[in-house]
């Protein structure tokens, strides 16, 4: 084998090592608006984003859970972000969504008033939550930054936890 | 070593399924000492479950299956009389065997069981020289019996003794040849690659007869098929094996599932199939598309059936352990009786039988503690020194009845009303008012117990709680008859299986709940006369019985939007052993449906049992009665009738009255608009009779009045107006008629749907603004 092939694969493999590296730097993020703030959850959270469906109302719950409805053949809870965020309720328009996570076995549906974009941001500009909200409790996992923007990364497991 | 555990496990499973009908078996020979059938059949199991454990080196359980053994050879060749004693000696080395295969199942050991006792009892049982040892009197016929322990001397031996040493050899050759199936060929002598046995079984009765005696000559004819049956319950006769086949529950479980959305989504077709025959009557495709829907739908009931059938095992099993239960009550009360089983081939899915046991264990432990008198009082009284509890099964519609009854003393109502009071569990006023079966039901009641001294049997005051909850849990109903000093009757209905059920649809409001129909008893439609306040609870007289009542609107928090008419549905429903009438709006029907999980999020919400999809993709909850019941005591009566919630605000400017325009076309809306515009008032349109429901519906606006035209497409004047007039919050909204029609015809109909005025087009600008301000109570102070 020649230098100048080693060379080479050497090359590759260093471009191979600082790619993934860069990659590991990213994060995938998708963003979503509640009232007048931006949110954002991890891509691989979402199992999927659909458009309203009917759904039933559960007896017995707190007023941000909607109900459940029927998601191809499974029975998903649906809570409203808005009203969980201490906002009131609103009309579900033409902009609406609901966001279907998924962490391990714990799938629900969350309300979100309007989509915004999947975005990668690095990991550096993300700093961590404020200290008032911060700790294990906290739904918020911290804050991101892009072009003036100040996204609020979401705990998706946090946010299927049942809390009533 | 996974080959080892292949075989262990084989062997455990089936020395279990063994042991199960030895019980049964013995306590059957106590009785009848001298069925040699009987006989035979225990031995073998001793026999076999000894020649497999010695293979697998479990020497403490081969010791003891071999003393056992030699005890029961010798009761089998007429050297031994089993008496009382000797049973409890042989129950005991049971038991002990028991403990043994639970421990192995646990720590794959034998180790930590002390059998030296029962060892010893046995050996004296079996040696001759205990003091309970008898010697037998109808010994006679015993020709050159020699002495069981001296199984290898082959030309002495009897040919009984021959067959059994050929079959244990038999079976440690196969078990070395194919040590897999060593536990089973030991068993089931019929297995094909057991040559010598036909020529045995041929053999054997016509010797066996004159050897020892049975008190029925023709049983040994029939002996050596019924020792097939005992060592080895499944099969039949030796010569036809059913051809089984060991599955993993999951693997069915999840077979179930399956079928659970096949159901759905035949459900679902059939809902499209009803669709579409609306919309294209009389097509030809319909037909063809009608007979491939009752196709799916016929195949998919014979599918669930058969799927539910390979769940399904017999009651038997669960059965078989009390003739053993019963026995060993009898000496620890010094009472007599006796079991009868009846309808042991009754099935259940497998998860039911799992539950029932331990209720049926509690319920009869109550009838021999608390049901069945001593055998003196019971000469007394002149009935039969022996008392009798029946135990049967039975199938009714879609659900397994399981009856236990007894002739006991039977339940005296006065007695447990005061008992109850005492306790606290009831007021006095609540004795007054209970009949006899409500009182009966008492004794179901936590912390109930009608024993005046608690016995290691019962009267701790749990049991019939726990058989409550447990029947519960399955949606069951339980219902007592009893006749003073005649008996009690216990009655468990269950439903066949638990997957899938039939329900029953109601609806309040605009919502609907699925009901079990296992629960449901009867459904009655009331006027809301009949409806009676007794301290704050709403009671209906049903036939002869006071039934209290609760709306599924108050326990599920529905919003009264509709208003509801003077009839009302009450649906009866049963569980255990209450009682409760639930009033709904409407009855929608009966559904086949699926148990859904609504997930962890909402697990264990009250009231609710879970969902299931319908057959036009929405969700149904499913109610859980037995929360309901609970629930219900929780619920004061609301009224019924809810007088509208007018909140109305006060008027402080024109724009705060707001009006809306009904009409399909643009130009009628903007000459509206045109008209009403220098009122001030807020205008709001829709196009058709839906869109302005819906608008309705959102609640954004609050009307003071519509403009209503009457041709419309999607849905017309009249229909919106007799919509609207279903809720209670817009009883009283004014609805004006704007139309070209003329007729006399058309007025009264406008009239009939609620319509306050009728203008006609063409009008003037004058006319409209002058009728909605008179409507709409325009405070003059606003016209500028």
């Amino acid at each position: 084998m020649s230098d100048k092939l080693k060379e080479i694969i050497n090359k590759q493999k260093k471009k191979d090592s600082l790619s993934i590296s860069h990659l590991d730097e990213v994060v995938q993020l998708v963003g979503f608006i509640i009232g007048e703030e931006e949110y954002a959850v991890p891509i691989l959270t979402i199992q999927e984003i659909i458009k309203p469906i009917s759904w039933t109302r559960v007896p017995q719950t707190p007023a941000y859970i909607l109900g459940v409805f029927n998601l191809r053949g499974s029975v998903i809870p649906l809570i409203d972000l808005r009203v969980k965020f201490g906002l009131k309720a609103k009309k579900h328009n033409e902009e609406t969504r609901f966001f279907v996570l998924k962490q391990g076995n714990e799938v629900a549906g969350f309300v979100i008033d309007r989509l915004t974009m999947a975005l990668r941001l690095k990991k550096g500009d993300i700093g961590a939550a404020p200290d008032s909200v911060a700790g294990d409790d906290s739904k918020i996992d911290g804050v991101g930054k892009q072009d003036g923007r100040i996204l609020t990364i979401l705990k998706v497991k946090k946010l299927l936890e049942r809390d009533f | 070593m996974d080959e080892f555990q292949e075989i262990l496990q084989d062997f455990l499973v089936e020395s279990f399924e063994l042991i199960e009908q030895l019980d049964q078996d013995l306590v059957e020979l106590e009785s009848r000492p001298e069925d040699l059938e009987l006989l035979n059949g225990i031995f073998r199991v001793a026999h076999t479950v000894k020649g497999a454990s010695s293979f697998l080196n479990f020497d403490v359980l081969t010791h003891l299956t071999h003393h056992m053994e030699d005890v029961l050879n010798k009761a089998r060749h007429g050297d031994l009389i089993i008496d009382a004693n000797i049973m409890d000696v042989i129950l005991e080395s049971i038991d002990l065997m028991k403990e043994l295969l639970v421990t192995i199942r646990d720590t794959s050991a034998d180790a930590g069981v002390d059998v030296v006792e029962c060892v010893l009892k046995l050996d004296k049982i079996s040696g001759g020289d205990g003091n309970v040892e008898i010697p037998i009197s109808v010994a006679p016929v015993v020709v050159e019996e020699i002495s069981a322990q001296e199984e290898l001397d082959y030309d002495n031996m009897s040919d009984e003794d021959v067959e059994a040493e050929i079959e244990r050899l038999l079976a440690e050759r196969q078990t070395q040849d194919k040590a897999k199936r060593a536990a089973k060929i030991a068993a089931g002598e019929s297995v094909p690659e057991a040559p010598p046995e036909p020529s045995e079984a041929d053999e054997k009765p016509k010797e066996v007869a004159p050897k020892a005696p049975t008190p029925v000559p023709t049983a040994s004819l029939r002996a050596k098929a019924e020792d097939a049956k005992a060592a080895a319950p499944t099969s039949r006769t030796p010569a036809a094996v059913e051809q089984t086949i060991r599955v993993d529950v999951k693997r069915l479980d999840h077979l179930m599932n399956l079928i659970g959305e096949l159901v759905l989504a035949k459900n679902r077709l059939i809902k499209i199939n009803d669709d579409v025959e609306e919309r294209y009557e009389g097509e030809e495709f319909l037909e063809e598309l009608n007979q491939v829907v009752s196709i799916v739908s016929l195949v998919t009931t014979d599918l669930q059936i058969a799927v539910m059938k390979t769940r399904m095992l017999p009651i038997g099993k669960v059965f078989n352990k009390f003739p053993r239960m019963i026995r060993d009550l009898t000496r620890e009360l010094n009472k007599k009786m006796e079991l009868e089983l009846a309808g042991e081939d009754t099935e259940l899915d497998k998860s039911i039988v799992e539950e029932i046991g331990d209720p049926l264990v509690h319920i009869i432990r109550n009838s021999c503690d608390h049901g069945i008198e001593m055998p003196a009082v019971r000469l007394a009284a002149g009935k039969s020194e022996t008392g009798t509890i029946t135990l049967k099964a039975y199938n009714e519609g879609n659900a397994i009845v399981i009856q236990i009854d007894d002739d006991g003393k039977g339940l005296d109502a006065e007695m447990l009303k005061a008992k109850s009071i005492e306790k606290g569990i009831i007021t006095e006023k609540e004795a007054d008012l209970m009949s006899d079966k409500e009182a009966f039901a008492l004794i179901f009641a936590p912390g109930f117990s009608t024993a005046a001294a608690v016995t290691s049997v019962s009267g701790r005051g749990v049991g019939m709680d726990v058989v409550k909850t447990n029947i519960e849990k399955l949606n069951g109903i339980i219902d007592i008859e009893s006749a003073l000093g005649k008996g009690t009757s216990l009655k468990l209905k269950i439903p066949l299986t638990l997957a899938i059920i039939q329900a029953l649809l109601v609806g309040v409001q605009e919502e609907h709940y699925a009901i079990p129909l296992a629960s449901v008893l009867e459904t009655v439609r009331i006027s809301k006369d009949e409806i009676f306040s007794v301290e704050n609870r709403s009671v209906l007289r049903l036939r002869d019985e006071v039934l209290s009542l609760v709306h599924i609107g108050d326990i599920f928090e529905v919003e009264r939007i509709l208003d509801s008419s003077e009839h009302v549905y009450v649906v009866v429903l049963g569980l255990g052993s209450s009682k409760i009438g639930l009033i709904v709006d409407s009855l929608v029907g009966q559904e086949e449906i699926v148990i859904k999980s609504m997930g962890a999020y909402l697990a264990g919400i009250e009231g609710i049992a879970g969902a299931t999809i319908r057959g036009d993709g929405g969700v149904t909850l499913i109610v859980d009665v037995a929360a309901l019941m609970h629930m219900a005591k929780g619920v004061k009566a609301t009224a019924l009738v809810d007088e509208g919630s007018s909140t109305t605000k006060e008027k402080t400017k024109a724009s705060d009255y707001t009006v809306m325009i009904v009409d399909d076309s643009k130009t009628d809306r903007m000459i509206m608009r045109k008209s009403l515009e220098p009122l001030g008032v807020t205008l709001v349109e829709a196009s058709d009779g839906q869109e302005a429901l819906a608008i309705l519906k959102q609640g954004d606006h609050h009307f003071d009045a519509m403009l209503v035209d009457i041709e419309m497409p999607r849905m017309d004047g009249y229909s919106l107006a007799t919509e609207i007039k279903k809720y209670n919050r817009y009883k009283n909204l004014p609805l004006i008629a704007v139309t070209s029609r003329t007729g006399k015809s058309d007025r009264m109909r406008g009239v009939e749907s609620g319509m306050v005025e009728y203008i006609t087009k063409p009008y003037s600008a004058d006319y409209l603004s002058s009728v909605v301000q008179r409507n709409v109570n325009f405070k003059s102070e606003f016209l500028s």
